[in-house]
């Protein structure tokens, strides 16, 4: 594989590599226009709309990238980039019919070959059985639910086999997955002088399953759980409920589009001393600037992306080019993850020497020791990474500071 | 012989079973209304040896349930005057807690703002809060419900969702479709003072405190005003009320414009309570508000305040004890239970079809 950082030299040029645009209320295109025969198309399926909306542009933008530096061509074929909305304004984050549309129309492309998301993990619950059918390839650059790939704790009784029609895989994530993320959060509140910690959950695939997972991994640190509850995420307060909550730490496990703020709010006034934690599922814009002055601070959240300075060479070469090409001082997080998702599968697609989706499926899984942006990584028979680092962010002023990183041992 | 022994046995049976029914519907309602506190005072009194867990959730639960009542004033109203469940009542509520918002931002109301700046400014936050959401309501039955009045019931109906939808999107469009945090500008989780442990916040005496005279000045307007009267008399017969010379389209936007004021009263007390509002507020608190009017006995003004007041502690012990995930279920379970042993609502219906 050609050096990533070569290519984003190679790259700064590659407007003329012919992106071409066009843009619907759900959909928007970009790729090669040069060059004639066939063109394959690749989607992605993200909330372009809602409290995720920041990150999914990132996301976007960051897909947009690694196919402009690829030339918008592979094994000479052009390649067509269509991002899909997979959230209403009504909802204000994904929705599931939403979602198998989006599904529903890559899986009817017949030039498609390969679909970047979802964002949420229950919105991949959705769409992973209906691209299984067909089968195309799918790669989610943000989801952690282990379920999706995995019979692990923390799974829900069925997963991961319901998703898969076909009994044959064509998921795989480039995050790790949550039983990384809930190992992280344990050690992070050990490491903060944690006794015990109060999980209350989103009840989403995500939220719950990312629970399951930190109680499991608390037992075997020794960091005991005073309860697990669930929340209605469209209730207008937890007061009630958070009066009940006397453990010195406290876990939120969902998103911000379930009501993330208002819990926390709830939480830190019904014990001011209390330690706050989170996970990448509120680590957001609208968490971070919503949240209340009083509690910055107070709130740690783990994300699989680290600080830029962290990454390889390559990694920080990113950073510096998507600065550049959209005139974003600080990119969102991310945006690193749009691109390794896009990239990924172009090279997948490289190694399959053709444009059948079975092969392209095939050479992902094959994936092995691929030196990327985010570092050195190889994806299992599952399709997860094998990549175990997540970084550790303080809601400071209304932003994510990135505050230290956490290996986590292959096998958590 | 055994014929008559066998006759006498069913005559036992049959007495028996009208006895257990008559103590059903004679005492069902109460053992079903005191279940949730009796169940869990024992329970507290046993495990903590004291009642205050249980009278936190009642404190919190009549100042959450006085929102929920101030909103059900308005269903109960419309219901009463012209037997029409305005959907889009929950969403003019909405409506309020927005304009609260936008008015005080206006004001330069903020948290750093004096007491005597912020009580003023939030006094006139109410008044143009309710006579938005009254003015609004007013307009909704103008444009939807009035030239639907002789149409067959399903077509207002029809307007009403319509209208709860358009009113969806003006909140999302106006301040996006996420949940929107507003200034703590009462400092609503603050303690004012305690009782045996049971700690009074200022939202609750917010609520409380605005809730008491709007329903009191409400009740005694219809109870005593020439207008009021005139209400009552259009919600008992529109016909013969128009035949004394009552204006009764002007008497039916003045039902309007009252529920409206009280959703507006509700939007702004629930924006500094909740310090979070969203533009699908109104729907839930809509479920809620016509749960209780419902409970009350719809068309009656005492019932809903009381049906609001019931919700709002059944809510409170529920998301204490079981978890804000099960309330809903709860709170309907306990409407299905009131409507089973009395359908016509906890004070009766005062409406047309009741009579």
């Amino acid at each position: 594989m050609m050096g990533t950082g070569c290519t984003l030299v190679a790259a700064i040029g590659i407007a003329a590599c012919g992106s071409s645009s066009s843009s619907s209320s759900s959909s928007s295109s970009s790729g090669s226009s040069s060059g004639g025969g066939k063109s394959l198309t690749i989607y992605s399926s993200l909330p372009l709309q809602g409290t995720s909306r920041g990150q999914s542009e990132a996301v976007v933008n960051g897909a947009k990238l690694a196919l402009q530096q690829a030339g918008g061509k592979v094994n000479g074929l052009n390649v067509t980039y269509t991002s899909l909305d997979d959230s209403t304004a009504a909802a204000g984050k994904w929705d599931p019919a939403q979602v198998a549309k989006d599904a529903q129309q890559a899986a009817s492309d017949s030039n498609s070959i390969a679909y970047i998301g979802e964002f949420n993990s229950g919105a991949s619950a959705v769409s992973i059985p209906i691209l299984n059918r067909v089968p195309l390839l799918q790669v989610s650059p943000s989801n952690t639910a282990v379920g999706l790939t995995a019979n692990v704790p923390g799974a829900t009784p069925g997963e991961p086999a319901k998703y898969y029609p076909t009994r044959k895989r064509n998921y795989g994530r480039i995050v790790p997955k949550d039983t990384i993320q809930a190992a992280a959060l344990v050690a992070l509140m050990k490491s903060d002088g944690c006794k015990s910690v109060y999980v209350l959950n989103d009840r989403e695939v995500y939220g719950q399953g990312l629970a399951t997972n930190v109680a499991l991994a608390a037992k075997t640190a020794g960091l005991k759980v005073d309860g697990n509850q669930g929340i209605d995420p469209k209730a207008p307060n937890y007061r009630s409920q958070a009066s009940q909550i006397h453990s010195p730490c406290f876990l939120f496990s969902g998103i911000t589009a379930n009501n993330g703020v208002q819990v926390y709010k709830d939480i830190a006034a019904a014990d001011p001393s209390a330690k706050l934690y989170g996970p990448d599922g509120v680590a957001e814009a609208a968490f971070t600037t919503n949240e209340p002055a009083g509690l910055q601070g107070r709130t740690q959240l783990t994300v699989a992306t680290l600080d830029p300075k962290a990454y390889p060479a390559a990694g920080r070469a990113f950073f510096k080019q998507f600065s550049a090409t959209y005139n974003v001082a600080s990119p969102d997080p991310y945006a690193i993850y749009g691109y390794e998702a896009m990239s990924v599968v172009l090279d997948a697609i490289k190694r399959s020497g053709s444009s059948s989706r079975q092969s392209v499926i095939d050479a992902f899984f094959q994936t092995k020791n691929r030196s990327s942006v985010l570092g050195t990584y190889s994806i299992d028979a599952n399709g997860d990474t094998t990549l175990t680092t997540y970084g550790v962010y303080k809601v400071v002023g209304g932003k994510l500071v990135f505050s230290k990183s956490i290996k986590v041992k292959p096998g958590a | 012989m055994e014929a008559a022994s066998f006759a006498a046995g069913r005559v036992r049976r049959a007495s028996a079973l009208a006895w257990v029914r008559g103590l059903l519907s004679s005492y069902g309602l109460y053992v079903a209304l005191l279940a949730l506190p009796l169940v869990y005072g024992i329970n507290d009194l046993q495990h903590a040896h004291n009642l205050t867990r249980l009278g936190q959730n009642l404190v919190n639960g009549l100042s959450n349930g006085a929102i929920w009542a101030l909103v059900a004033l308005g269903y109960t109203l419309v219901y009463g005057i012209i037997e029409l469940i305005n959907f889009a009542h929950g969403d003019v509520f909405m409506i309020g807690s927005f304009a609260s918002f936008a008015f005080w931002t206006t004001l330069g109301l903020t948290v750093a703002t004096s007491v005597l700046g912020l009580v003023g400014g939030l006094l006139v936050t109410l008044v143009v809060s309710m006579i938005a959401c009254g003015a609004l309501n007013v307009m909704i039955e103008r444009v939807a419900y009035r030239p639907l009045r002789n149409a067959p019931k399903l077509a207002p109906l029809i307007t009403a969702v319509g209208f709860s939808f358009i009113l969806q999107n003006v909140g999302e469009l106006w301040l996006g479709p996420a949940q929107h945090n507003v200034s703590d500008l009462i400092h609503a989780q603050q303690k004012v003072f305690s009782i045996s442990g049971v700690v009074v916040n200022r939202s609750d005496l917010l609520a409380l405190a605005v809730t008491a005279p709007l329903v009191i000045l409400l009740t005694t307007f219809i109870a005593r005003s020439r207008l009021g009267k005139a209400m009552r008399a259009t919600a008992q017969d529109p016909e013969a009320a128009r035949l004394m010379g009552i204006n009764v389209d002007t008497t039916i936007s003045a039902a309007f414009a009252l529920g409206g004021m009280m959703a507006g009263a509700g939007g702004l007390i629930y924006a500094l309570y909740q310090t979070n509002i969203w533009f699908f507020q109104g729907f839930r608190a809509g479920l809620f508000a016509f749960t209780a009017a419902v409970m009350g006995g719809i068309g009656n003004l005492r019932g809903a305040v009381a049906g609001g007041l019931i919700i709002g502690c059944v809510q409170q012990i529920s998301d204490n004890r079981f978890g804000s995930q099960w309330t809903e279920a709860i709170v309907f379970g306990y409407l299905i239970l009131v409507m089973v042993f009395k359908p016509q609502g906890l004070f009766g219906e005062q409406t047309r079809e009741a009579g």
